[in-house]
């Protein structure tokens, strides 16, 4: 309820709610971003964005959604979006360097991994895309597989699938990052 | 690393922390966006006032008429931004005109509301009150009508069929005590002095758009009496009266809807009719009268649990002996042909275990609770009556005498 309280000020032009919402779920966002495409940069971006759009919506926001799964499918969306444009630029331009996920620290970067979060993010940039995002949305978000299925488009099967390759594989780099 | 679940705490355990200033600049950035998502205008959709209005002598009057409305307008913009001009005060001032209201009561998870007619008379006292409570608030009793006038309370129990009516001033205040909890008055003035006093932290929103009403957000300090509570007042803008009351409890680091209490018909007057029950109650319906008629069993040098089980054993003891009249008595004072009506097809054979009393299970009824097992015979099979609620308590305006309450 106290999100539903938090939009409905926020709808009202009450900064304190904004000011709420931003402190509530910019960590949650930030961890399901640097999970997702493995780079720090590129995830505060995403984060920003996410926020941005957000503050500019007030007029369109209904009430009646949940708040958490708003930002959830946005921040998702937005690291797709990049990846996809990423992509288009890597066709455009064949002798541009490869994108190499970082989480190289910065005098004015916004967040710092913890030793496990660090593992996570070199661990999943090694798992092809879908089975990273079915992970992390089951393993970060709680969600069902049936409603990965429905942000994937997907059936439920195929998400079963990318989960379970995607768990075994994730478990054997996360077993040698350990040993090693 | 083993199974899924090692890889899910894994996760959980992996964390961040965010640079404090970065954090901060990064706040501004996106409040500038929400600023100016409320300001900018595409360019394309500008007018190009100047060029449009500068051709004869009538559209300059036009003109300087634009220039007017749009410094009024400016005004208007720059008023939006003074700090927030209403206080729980007007409020307070403003229930002193409340003479008469309706009120609607929703518990959480409950589609049936409360719902209460309040007047009050020239001193701002409740002087009459109509209450329905809806089955859920009391299973036991199913839904009633209170109705409150003159000192005398009278209680339609529908299920039951009974009219209950009593004026002693025990259930006086139990009744008002009701009304009271309802009555955004003297809410408001506690909240107001809750707020004097540095108890709750208020916050007041009050929107630009002149339809919407103000809304006021009272949340107690976690060392205060209500510590995890927060309640959000609507108030109209133009009268300042209560609309909406919403009352939140934190749990699991989250505020929960526990209730909502809506405001309506402030100061219309209310039918004389809704505070009498004579045209509404069944011609059939069972009447007791107990401002007229001694009911229960004198307390003498008993203790309280002793009392309670000596009702219950004579209770029984005059059902036993088919005696309707004894045993109506003990039982809020039902009249004897009520009583045989509802027992006559159950002979009570003999009381096998009765008592200790103890505390009753709903403390507001100020009552003991005595276990009895009785044997009893209906429809030609002997039977073991258990009953674990059999409710004992003071009569309301009989000082010193106990009955049996509530259902048997």
């Amino acid at each position: 309820m106290e999100d539903k309280l938090l939009i409905w000020r926020f709808k009202r032009g009450n900064r304190e709610a904004l000011r709420r919402i931003y402190d509530k779920y910019h960590g949650r966002l930030l961890k399901l971003a640097v999970v997702l495409t493995g780079d720090l940069d590129t995830s505060e971006d995403i984060v920003q964005d996410v926020f941005v759009r957000f503050a500019q919506s007030a007029n369109r926001f209904g009430l009646s959604g949940s708040l958490k799964s708003y930002l959830i499918t946005s921040t998702v969306n937005c690291v797709r979006n990049r990846r996809r444009d990423n992509s288009r630029r890597r066709v455009q331009s064949l002798d541009e360097a490869d994108h190499v996920p970082s989480s190289a620290g910065r005098p004015d970067q916004w967040a710092v991994l913890s030793e496990q979060l660090e593992h996570l993010r070199s661990a999943m940039t090694c798992l092809p895309y879908e089975q990273r995002e079915v992970i992390t949305l089951r393993m970060v978000e709680n969600m069902t597989l049936g409603q990965i299925a429905g942000l994937q488009k997907t059936s439920v099967s195929t998400v079963h699938g990318r989960y379970r390759y995607g768990i075994d594989k994730l478990r054997s780099l996360l077993n040698s990052e350990v040993e090693a | 690393m083993k199974s899924a679940e090692d890889i899910k705490r894994y996760f959980q355990q992996a964390t961040l922390s965010t640079n404090p200033d970065r954090h901060e600049a990064i706040f501004e950035k996106i409040q500038r966006a929400q600023a100016e998502s409320k300001t900018t205008v595409p360019a394309s959709h500008r007018p190009h006032y100047r060029s449009n209005i500068m051709k004869s002598p009538i559209t300059k009057l036009a003109a300087a008429a634009v220039i007017i409305l749009a410094i009024g307008l400016s005004i208007n913009v720059l008023d939006k931004t003074t700090p927030a001009a209403y206080a729980l005060g007007q409020t307070v001032e403003a229930n002193h005109t409340v003479h008469s209201l309706r009120i609607t009561d929703f518990k959480s998870g409950e589609d049936e509301p409360k719902e209460f007619w309040l007047q009050f008379d020239e001193q701002g006292q409740i002087e009459s009150v109509r209450a329905y409570m809806p089955e859920w608030d009391s299973p036991s009793d199913g839904a009633k009508i209170v109705i409150w006038q003159d000192g005398k309370a009278q209680i339609w129990f529908k299920k039951k069929n009974g009219l209950l009516t009593v004026s002693e001033q025990q259930f006086a205040e139990q009744m008002l005590g009701l009304a009271r909890q309802v009555d955004p008055r003297p809410a408001m003035e506690r909240l107001y002095e809750q707020e004097k006093q540095g108890k709750v932290k208020v916050e007041i929103d009050e929107p630009s758009d002149s339809t919407q009403s103000i809304a006021v957000t009272a949340t107690y300090e976690p060392e205060g009496s209500r510590p995890g509570r927060r309640v959000v007042l609507l108030v109209d803008r133009a009268t300042k009266l209560v609309t909406a009351m919403e009352v939140f409890q934190l749990k699991d680091d989250e505020y929960q809807q526990v209730g909502r209490t809506e405001f309506h018909d402030y100061n219309q007057a209310i039918d004389p009719r809704l505070f009498t029950l004579e045209d509404e109650i069944p011609a059939d319906v069972m009447r007791v009268d107990q401002t007229t008629q001694e009911v229960g069993l004198a307390q003498g040098d008993l203790s309280d649990e002793e009392v309670a089980v000596e009702v219950a054993r004579r209770f029984f003891t005059a059902l036993i002996a088919e005696d309707y009249a004894a045993a109506g008595q003990l039982l809020e004072g039902i009249p004897a042909d009520k009583m045989q009506e509802m027992f006559g097809s159950t002979k009570v054979l003999r009381i096998i275990s009765i008592g200790p009393a103890g505390p009753h299970p709903i403390p507001e009824t100020k009552g003991l609770v005595v276990p009895c097992t009785v044997e009893v015979r209906k429809n030609g099979q002997i039977s073991e009556w258990k009953l674990d609620r059999l409710g004992v308590r003071q009569v309301y305006n009989q000082p010193g005498r106990w009955t049996i309450f509530g259902g048997i």
